[in-house]
């Protein structure tokens, strides 16, 4: 009888778990194993090189400046999303006439998916025919290139990036505000707290969490932001915008330096470890069942 | 006295609004544009013309690009909520050696960012054959650690009673889960489904890598291959981009309040 338990029980993982084996943890390993290897010019094969890849990376100013850039995007698009989403769900808080046409709105982004946001800011964003720039004009200031200046470009992914990401983020946090209770807004009006007041002492401090939570998803999302870049910029112009994945893309399948771009894959690896890790154990200490 | 104390409330609501709506708007507005007039700024077109969704529906298979990212999506939300299901009732409920290890190497294993792994899995789907297949844009990601994880949590919560009232009627595994475990998980199992969906649909970097022909491109890599074919014209990209889409829009719009609630349940509550 017990046996036949195990039995079953293994059996119901049998299908994660294969699944899991072949194509989450045998790439893991073997991106690690790979990143010790080059590829041999004479023929098909790989040879085993030692930390020839991460000693050539140490030394390859064009990745560094690709780990800059990625840190300054990441940290943008994870500012942006958290403010504007936490706008956003404060403001939806409102329980005035229209609201519901507001949170159609507001939440409208999860429906857009990269590619269709990267064309939509494409054009809003176009030099010529964009409407920022016409906007720009008729108050009277000089239109800009804003995906085809180094100094804007940047900018104007993390905002594409930012953008498509406020609506999910807008759910969890308007989520996250209801599950404040009301009795503590009650005390607080009885004691009369102004509004700056409950903002700053009840809401934000017991929303952190899930600010936290927000944050680290979007700081994650930042750092391996890939399909607004090959669309919008393809990393340019003069790489202002060739962010760490999209430098790992390069070389494995423009320059054809697959192991060399596998070794920066692996540091990009242990760089999300530490991020995700940081997340999950908010959800570990979040999530609680009886 | 009340209007006064709502305006600035509902001109908040207005400018945020705008900052939504303004790049689709916009994107709308030139799909309907002729090529005389896409670059002037008015938003609503002059001569409002359906050419450039004829010429793009047209010159691409745009009906093809959307067919197999609905098919791919769908099979892995599928794929992954079963999977999950199944494991993540194995996890919490049925008594079995090493089960604690098990869980923890799930755990390990939510660690690991596809973007971190897409190079060796390139090989492997080289190495099986599944370029340019729908097996490469499908099998690997069948199984999801996260979606383990929620179901696990999602089972362990459930009371015990009702597990016990099942095993005294005779009812195995197969039959409490079936019978008992997934009616009752059916929000968490919607939740799983829709969050499986929506990355899936978004995936780029990996059918950018793995496809070849237009036959196999899902709809992402599609919208980019009209924006570099096209990109002196933008009104007929503008078009493509619409016709991408439309499909999520309509089932956004319809199914606002369940989405909604599913991500809220998927990404929080588990």
């Amino acid at each position: 009888m017990a046996r036949l338990e195990w039995l079953e029980g293994y059996g119901l993982l049998l299908p994660a778990a294969l699944f899991l084996l072949v194509f989450v943890l045998y790439p893991a390993l073997q991106a690690i194993l790979l990143s010790f290897q080059t590829e041999n010019p004479f023929g098909r094969g790989r040879a085993w090189v030692g930390v020839v890849n991460y000693v050539d990376i140490w030394q390859d100013p064009r990745f560094w400046a690709s780990v800059v850039i990625t840190i300054r995007f990441a940290v943008m698009v994870a500012v942006l999303e958290v403010v504007l989403g936490l706008v956003a769900a404060l403001l939806l808080q409102y329980a005035v006439p229209g609201i519901a046409l507001f949170r159609t709105i507001f939440f409208l982004t999860t429906a857009v998916s990269t590619a269709v946001a990267a064309i939509a800011w494409g054009w809003f964003l176009h030099p010529v025919g964009g409407l920022l720039n016409r906007a720009l004009e008729t108050i009277g200031l000089p239109p800009q290139g804003w995906l085809t200046t180094p100094e804007w470009a940047l900018y104007s992914v993390a905002a594409a990036t930012a953008w498509q990401a406020i609506g999910f983020n807008a759910i969890l946090l308007t989520a996250g505000l209801q599950d404040i209770p009301e009795e503590i807004y009650e005390a607080a009006k009885l004691d009369g707290a102004s509004g700056s007041v409950v903002l700053l002492r009840i809401t934000l401090p017991l929303l952190s969490p899930i600010l936290f939570f927000v944050g680290i998803l979007a700081l994650v999302r930042g750092f391996t932001a890939f399909g607004q870049i090959h669309l919008l910029t393809r990393g340019g112009p003069s790489e202002a915008t060739t962010v760490w994945i999209y430098r790992v893309y390069l070389e494995a399948f423009s320059n054809f330096r697959f192991t060399y771009a596998a070794a920066e894959a692996v540091l990009l690896f242990a760089l999300l470890v530490i991020l995700t890790g940081l997340q999950f154990r908010f959800l570990g200490r979040r999530v609680h069942y009886g | 006295m009340k209007i006064w104390r709502l305006t600035p409330l509902y001109l908040l609501l207005t400018v945020y609004s705008m900052f939504i709506l303004l790049p689709l708007l916009s994107l709308f507005s030139a799909s309907f544009k002729t090529a005389h007039e896409v670059f002037d700024p008015n938003l609503i077109p002059l001569q409002p013309t359906l050419e450039n969704y004829q010429m793009a529906w047209t010159k691409f298979p745009i009906g093809r690009f959307l067919l197999n990212s609905a098919l791919v999506s769908i099979s892995v939300a599928a794929g992954q909520v079963l999977t999950s299901a199944l494991a993540g009732y194995a996890l919490a409920r049925v008594s079995l050696p090493g089960q604690r290890l098990l869980f923890g190497f799930v755990v390990t294993l939510l660690l690991i960012p596809g973007e971190a792994t897409f190079l060796p899995l390139y090989d492997l789907v080289t190495a099986l054959g599944w370029l340019d297949t729908y097996w490469a844009l499908i099998v690997p990601f069948l199984a999801t650690p996260l979606g383990i994880f929620l179901m696990r949590q999602f089972f362990r919560s459930l009371p015990q009673d009702y597990f016990d009232a099942a095993r005294i009627d005779g009812a195995g595994h197969l039959r409490i889960l079936w019978y008992v475990a997934l009616p009752l998980a059916r929000p968490v199992l919607g939740a799983l489904g829709v969050l499986s969906f929506i990355s899936a649909w978004n995936m780029y970097l990996w059918p950018l890598v793995v496809t070849r022909s237009t036959e196999m491109q899902t709809v992402q890599i599609g919208v980019n291959m009209i924006l570099n074919e096209e990109a002196a014209r933008w009104n007929v990209v503008a078009a493509g981009a619409v016709m991408a889409l439309l499909p999520t829009l309509v089932v956004f719009l319809f199914a606002q309040r369940q989405l909604v609630r599913g991500i809220t349940l998927g990404g929080l509550k588990g």
